[in-house]
């Protein structure tokens, strides 16, 4: 993609994110100090409990009027307030870019994440992936918009193998956004697994072409596969056409009934649309995202 | 009628159609990222199939139409006319050598004869010889009778130019007509866009190629050559053969190209002889007849003159069949000195030479001229030594034959025949050949001969000849009396007997035999005949030609009118072409179009 393409990506996404948030908000946070609601007491001003005081307790938050009265310390506990942890995970296989209005739509999504991610204050954490090989990205890549060029050149040694998440540096308590168009042969559910260890919270945006999903081929093809750059003679009649729908069908079924498994958000995002229309209309329902 | 069959490659376009739609379409090369997914699915799909489903479409319909359209269009169809007739004139090559290969030349023209008639809707037949002046051996319309005529002819020419048989058939046919020049021998070019049909073939071939006879201890010896014509090494044998009887078959081999002669002292006993060769495929040199020659007898009569008698006696040893009389009114040539103060008497043929007394008097002098005549044709007199002497008178239809200056030398006189006395000729030599060197001169020899021969071709008596067929041959005979001729094959048998006015125009006749003419009576001409061209008996430069495939658009066109609804084909196959363009236009595929 074209630096023009990216930046108009980019302030595509930043629209979006002006309506749309992360469903950052639906759980229960532990971890750094920040603007959501931790799981446990911090020091922000909502009045959580009374507890007794314990040794080692911050002396700031003895309720000086309840030893007043009994002459107990008593501690007064206000709910915790922390960052999120967002463990984005950008497939860059090339399949992802294998085509403009794809790589656009993939480009928009990775903008509008990150610009999520940021606009709430989550501590972001960038991973691309190819194949068996992975790399964390600087987060400064994103205003410069070599992100895209950087994980691009990931040096897989079968880039079509399924992504490995396995040696991703994936945080505890953390959101993991995988953005994938999730079309490797694959079972879902080890992914989902895998993805959900940790206390993880697993939000999957797929983008997807129409013609991808409902391709109109008939006679010969010599397709190419993106990935290893081979070329697959193929001779599409209308029977065929039929067993490859339902093949695609069967695919996303797996991975949505994998994602009901495991309470993943799988939001499958079409190429074509608008952003705003397409992640209104499939990635509010499936909770993915939130409206503002 | 397809007037241009090449335009029938155009069909290929129908393959080409079908392959287009059979065949990968253009494999479309498409990125996909779903492949595992297509993979998955069916196996049959992988590689592929190189040939594709033929799909009934509009499209492909008005493709093939439209080939099939423009195919109609560019052999550009012919309807033949009603009662087209196409007009071929066949020269055959006469040569003798086409006996071998007749039977051949009439199967192979006559399975050309379709071809040739074309899109014509009969056909006119005129068959000539190559020989000029003869008769059609066929014309008509009838195969069947161009077969029955043609078997029946027998070509015994020798080797001719059939140009003038040529000229001949396309002033028969026209330009429109078709001229078959059907020979044994191949020819590179032809004349009046004639057509070659060569059926030769180069055959093995033994023959006789003539014979020669010569006095020997008082009698006639015949020497014959036999040559061997072909490639291989031939054995063969031969007999001598009379009317009543045979010698024994004699081997003799001959190397390829190699002649070998037969001689033998002519029997006293007969006078038709034939040497017969054991036979092969070329007969007509395989038998050679023959007689023992015989000059019509010469009488020679000599004035009493020492320089006469002298010139006779080297006459009657130089010329044939000559014999000296003292009779001046039985000789047929008489050798006579005038005195020019004295008028010739009346006397038959004559060599008449000046007699003058002047002894000393000076040579002519100045150039020695010739005139234009038989016989001093070719002849050299410019050493030729005379002395002014007086001059014999001469007569107004005198024709001098030699000048020197002004003065005439020789001329001739020639007296027409009365009914006392034939016709005469007379040589006269005007000037003293005494005191010349004219008897040194050898064109005086020559000259002499010459004579002499005229002298006795023009005397009405017997004589035995051995001809060559077809020879023209002149004898001297009573005028306003038959002649009666009579032909025999070589074994004696009479093939034809015929009463002629005159010997004028006569030939001898095609077929080797023997041949016997008389008039009143008295046999003037005891012959034979024989096949003498020995270029015919050569069979190497026999091949194959046809050159009658060539096409002629101008017959196709003369006999055919185009086809009527040539616009309309035009039409349908610019609308089949528009359909098909207009059906064909591509769908649209996102996939496809970005990629």
């Amino acid at each position: 993609m074209e630096i023009s393409a990216l930046q108009s990506a980019h302030h595509h996404a930043l629209a979006a994110a002006g309506r749309f948030r992360l469903p950052l908000r639906s759980r229960v946070w532990r971890g750094q100090a920040g603007e959501f609601t931790g799981g446990g007491t911090g020091s922000s001003m909502d009045f959580q409990d009374h507890r007794s005081y314990s040794p080692g307790d911050d002396p700031r938050h003895i309720n000086w009027q309840a030893f007043a009265r009994t002459g107990s310390y008593t501690m007064k506990l206000f709910r915790e307030e922390v960052r999120p942890v967002i463990d984005l995970i950008l497939d860059v296989s090339e399949s992802m870019f294998v085509d403009p209005i794809k790589a656009n739509r993939t480009a928009e999504l990775f903008y509008f994440i990150v610009a999520t991610c940021q606009s709430s204050g989550a501590s972001v954490a960038l991973h691309a992936v190819r194949g068996d090989a992975w790399e964390t990205l600087d987060p400064a890549l994103i205003p410069s918009h070599q992100w895209l060029k950087k994980s691009r050149t990931l040096p897989a040694a079968d880039p079509s193998k399924p992504p490995d998440l396995s040696r991703l540096p994936l945080r505890a308590n953390a959101i993991r956004i995988f953005l994938s168009d999730l079309l490797f042969s694959a079972d879902p559910q080890p992914i989902l697994r895998h993805l959900g260890q940790r206390h993880g919270t697993v939000i999957l945006f797929s983008p997807f072409l129409e013609s991808e999903a409902r391709p109109v081929w008939s006679g010969n093809y010599e397709f190419i596969d993106p990935e290893k750059n081979t070329r697959h003679p193929h001779r599409i009649e209308p029977s065929t056409l039929r067993r490859y729908h339902e093949a695609y069908d069967h695919h996303f079924a797996l991975w949505k009934q994998a994602a009901v498994q495991s309470q993943t958000a799988l939001a499958r995002i079409p190429a074509e649309p608008d952003l705003i229309t397409t992640l209104y209309q499939n990635a509010l329902p499936v909770g993915a995202l939130e409206s503002l | 009628m397809l007037s241009n069959p090449l335009g029938l490659f155009a069909l290929l376009g129908i393959p080409a159609v079908l392959a287009i739609h059979f065949l990968q379409r253009k494999a479309i090369e498409l990125p996909t990222s779903t492949l595992f997914l297509l993979e998955r699915t069916q196996r049959e799909t992988i590689r592929g199939r190189r040939l594709d489903r033929l799909i009934p479409s509009i499209p492909l319909w008005m493709q093939i139409l439209a080939v099939l359209l423009l195919t109609w269009i560019l052999v550009e169809p012919r309807y033949p006319k009603s009662q087209s007739v196409q007009r071929i004139a066949v020269v055959v090559d006469s040569s003798a050598s086409m006996s071998v290969f007749k039977n051949d030349a009439i199967n192979r023209f006559a399975a050309e004869l379709p071809d040739l008639q074309g899109p014509a809707s009969a056909i006119e037949l005129t068959v000539l010889e190559s020989a000029p002046n003869r008769p059609r051996i066929y014309a008509g319309s009838s195969v069947d009778a161009f077969r029955a005529a043609f078997e029946k002819w027998q070509p015994r020419d020798g080797v001719l130019d059939p140009s003038e048989s040529l000229r001949l058939a396309r002033s028969l046919v026209s330009r429109e007509g078709i001229v078959v020049f059907l020979t044994d021998t191949p020819r590179s070019t032809l004349p009046f866009e004639s057509r070659l049909l060569s059926v030769g073939e180069p055959i093995e071939n033994v023959g006789i190629t003539g014979i020669s006879f010569a006095y020997e201890q008082g009698t006639i010896v015949w020497r014959a050559s036999v040559k061997n014509y072909g490639t291989q090494p031939a054995d063969r044998t031969w007999s001598l053969q009379t009317a009543t009887g045979s010698t024994e078959m004699r081997p003799i081999h001959l190397e390829p190209g190699s002649l070998i002669t037969l001689q033998s002292a002519f029997p006293a006993d007969s006078t038709q002889l034939r040497i017969v060769l054991s036979g092969d495929r070329f007969p007509l040199d395989d038998t050679f007849p023959f007689v023992k020659p015989q000059p019509k007898p010469l009488a020679i009569f000599a004035s009493r003159t020492p320089a006469l008698t002298d010139l006779q006696q080297k006459l009657l040893r130089s010329l044939d069949s000559t014999g000296s009389t003292t009779d001046p009114a039985a000789a047929d040539l008489t050798l006579l000195s005038q005195n020019p103060s004295i008028p010739l008497g009346s006397t038959g043929n004559a060599l008449v030479f000046l007699a003058d007394d002047e002894k000393s008097t000076p040579y002519l002098r100045g150039a020695i001229v010739a005139e234009a005549h038989p016989l001093v044709d070719d002849l050299n007199w410019q050493s030729l030594l005379v002395r002014e002497s007086q001059e014999i008178p001469r007569q107004p239809s005198d024709q001098v034959l030699l000048w020197q200056e002004k003065r005439p030398l020789i001329f001739l006189r020639e007296t027409a025949a009365t009914k006392s006395r034939p016709q005469a000729r007379q040589l006269f030599f005007n000037f003293d050949f005494t005191r010349s060197n004219l008897g040194n001169q050898p064109a005086f020899i020559v000259l002499l001969h010459r004579f002499a021969e005229t002298v006795r071709a023009a005397k009405i008596a017997p004589t035995s000849e051995n001809l060559e067929t077809g020879q023209p041959l002149r004898l001297a005979s009573t005028p306003g009396q038959p002649i009666e001729i009579s032909q025999t094959d070589p074994a004696g048998k009479i093939l034809a007997t015929a009463e002629i006015p005159s010997f004028e125009n006569f030939h001898a006749p095609l077929n080797p035999g023997f041949l016997t003419a008389a008039q009143n009576g008295q046999t003037l001409l005891t012959a034979a005949v024989h096949f003498a061209d020995t270029r015919e008996a050569d069979f190497s430069g026999c091949g194959t030609a046809n050159d009658l495939a060539v096409s002629n658009q101008s017959l196709t066109r003369t006999h055919t009118r185009p086809d009527p609804l040539w616009q309309i084909w035009v039409f349908l196959l610019i609308a089949a072409l528009l359909i098909a363009w207009k059906f064909s236009s591509p769908k649209s595929s996102p996939l496809i179009t970005d990629h």
